[in-house]
């Protein structure tokens, strides 16, 4: 009886390297798919100011991964679930300094910076990485139109329910479904891309 | 017989090749890559760009390498799923008679239709991470019966003759060897849930940091992993060296589990040095999957060849 490795096995060898040169580049691929996140124009320049009174505009969003939405504290329609993914997403990259989470109030008159701070704490805000923005309604409607390309008309309950997703140089890289799990889990591994690409 | 024997074996490799497949989709992370079930974004054909998209699911959702990948992987799953059927209707028709048969060829086609909608169910569960280890036992039992079937038509074609003489308790040590091997592609689907569970909480983590914060399971998975080693190494030696006239089929499968448990090692501890790579992942899984197959055909045959046993 012939002891040896079998001839037979032999085989495996090509069969083994055929399949990890494939799923190389797949996943190769599947990678460039995902970190080639389009590019969806510039966020204009603009003025406001978050909660605690402190100037809030374009310069804030230079050098981190933002991540943006429209809202209004006394919202009952789709905000509670918009800003209980923000709080799940600000825990998320609780790891990390690079990402601001940014909230934009679209009823600024009943959302003073009191409101807003209370709604902070309601949402287990204890630092900056999560600011609460307010402005002129005039303002925040341009910024949301022209700026972010997304409508606002008959504010504040038609506000849009995207998160957007703005890089380290202010340029829009995408939006996602504020209310929906799976664009959530998308928007995370997004923003895990732009964060390694900065580090 | 030698027709239905390659057949069953055609499959039966078919099937490895799909669960092979099904990682893939896994580590490139196209599990989601369709979002609705059997439909591809509503279509049967999955779109080509985001204007073909229905309104109501959101165009960040839509990425045509992922949605092509899970794609394709459905096709290979439909295309196993024919040919399972083929060896059930060939089994009904000519092979009625022999039980083993049959029923092996009629339960993996039950289990591979069950597979098929389990799938969907997974993708409307979001990839929850307990409904991926169900399908991937799943897969992991179709094949195994696939083995038993192949093995079966082997015996009939060319029936073992009781003249081998093994160690003592080899054929338990196999059996030990097959139930740990089971034990570890669950622990290492536990771990694989874990580190998603933690991926989640701390995406911004690096793949170590993640691994290192991974509890006891990786651990137990570890210490098992050598242990399996060292025996594969002990009854893989006896089958080749220390029996006399084993069988070829007992031979081939020593080989097989050496070669395979030696790659094991070494992938499991890329996995645990380099920071978890995909492609490792996929091989770590495929080759466990193609151990328990080899486990239990060399199982059958030392105890079909085995005519008395030394030491």
């Amino acid at each position: 009886m012939d002891k040896q490795v079998p001839k037979k096995l032999w085989i495996i060898i090509p069969i083994i390297t055929f399949l990890a040169i494939v799923a190389f580049l797949v996943i190769e691929k599947a990678n460039q798919s995902r970190s080639n996140l389009p590019t969806y124009g510039e966020v204009p320049d603009f003025a406001f100011k978050d909660s605690q009174g402190k100037q809030f505009g374009r310069d804030e969003l230079l050098g981190k991964i933002s991540i943006i939405d429209f809202f209004f504290t006394s919202c009952r329609g789709p905000c509670p679930v918009m800003s209980s993914n923000m709080a799940e997403l600000y825990q998320a990259f609780s790891t990390s300094d690079q990402v601001q989470l940014v909230s934009i109030s679209v009823d600024p008159e009943v959302d003073t910076p009191e409101v807003l701070n209370q709604y902070a704490e309601a949402h287990g805000v204890t630092d900056n990485r999560w600011r609460f923005l307010r402005a002129d309604l005039a303002a925040v409607i341009k910024l949301s139109e022209k700026g972010f390309h997304l409508a606002a008309e008959n504010l504040p309950s038609m506000h849009s329910t995207k998160f957007i997703l703005v890089d380290e140089n202010a340029e829009i890289r995408g939006y996602y479904s504020g209310t929906d799990e799976a664009s959530m889990k998308i928007l995370i591994s997004d923003v895990r891309q732009l964060v390694k690409k900065i580090e | 017989m030698k027709g239905f024997r390659k057949y069953a074996f055609v499959t039966t490799a078919a099937t490895y090749l799909l669960i092979f497949i099904g990682g893939l989709v896994r580590v490139s992370g196209a599990g989601l890559g369709c979002p609705d079930w059997p439909k591809c974004f509503g279509r049967w054909i999955p779109p080509t760009s985001v204007d073909q998209l229905p309104s109501d699911i959101d165009p960040s959702r839509f990425n045509f390498v992922l949605a092509w990948i899970e794609y394709f992987n459905r096709l290979c799953g439909m295309a196993v799923g024919l040919l399972i059927l083929i060896l059930a209707i060939w089994a009904v028709r000519k092979y009625r008679h022999y039980p083993k048969i049959l029923w092996g060829s009629l339960l993996a086609l039950v289990l591979v239709i069950l597979e098929g909608i389990q799938g969907g169910v997974l993708i409307r569960m979001e990839l929850e991470p307990l409904a991926v280890t169900v399908h991937t036992v799943l897969a992991l039992i179709i094949v195994s019966i696939l083995v038993y079937v192949t093995l079966n038509a082997y015996y009939i074609e060319k029936p073992p003759e009781k003249t081998s003489v093994y160690l003592k308790r080899t054929d338990i040590w196999i059996a030990i060897a097959w139930w740990v091997s089971v034990a570890q592609i669950f622990l290492g689907t536990q771990i694989r849930a874990s580190i998603e569970i933690i991926a989640e909480r701390y995406p911004l983590l690096s793949e170590l940091e993640w691994l290192a914060k991974v509890g006891g399971t990786k651990h137990l998975h570890i210490t098992l992993g050598f242990l399996l080693f060292g025996m594969t190494l002990y009854f893989g030696n006896n089958i080749i060296k220390k029996s006399k006239l084993p069988s070829s089929l007992a031979i081939l499968g020593a080989w097989g589990m050496i070669i395979l448990i030696s790659a094991q090692i070494v992938v499991g501890l890329v996995l645990l040095f380099i920071g978890i790579p995909p492609l490792m992942q996929v091989f770590h899984l495929w080759l466990a999957s193609l151990y328990i197959g080899l486990a239990l055909m060399t199982y059958s045959a030392v105890r079909n060849t085995k005519g008395s046993e030394i030491g």
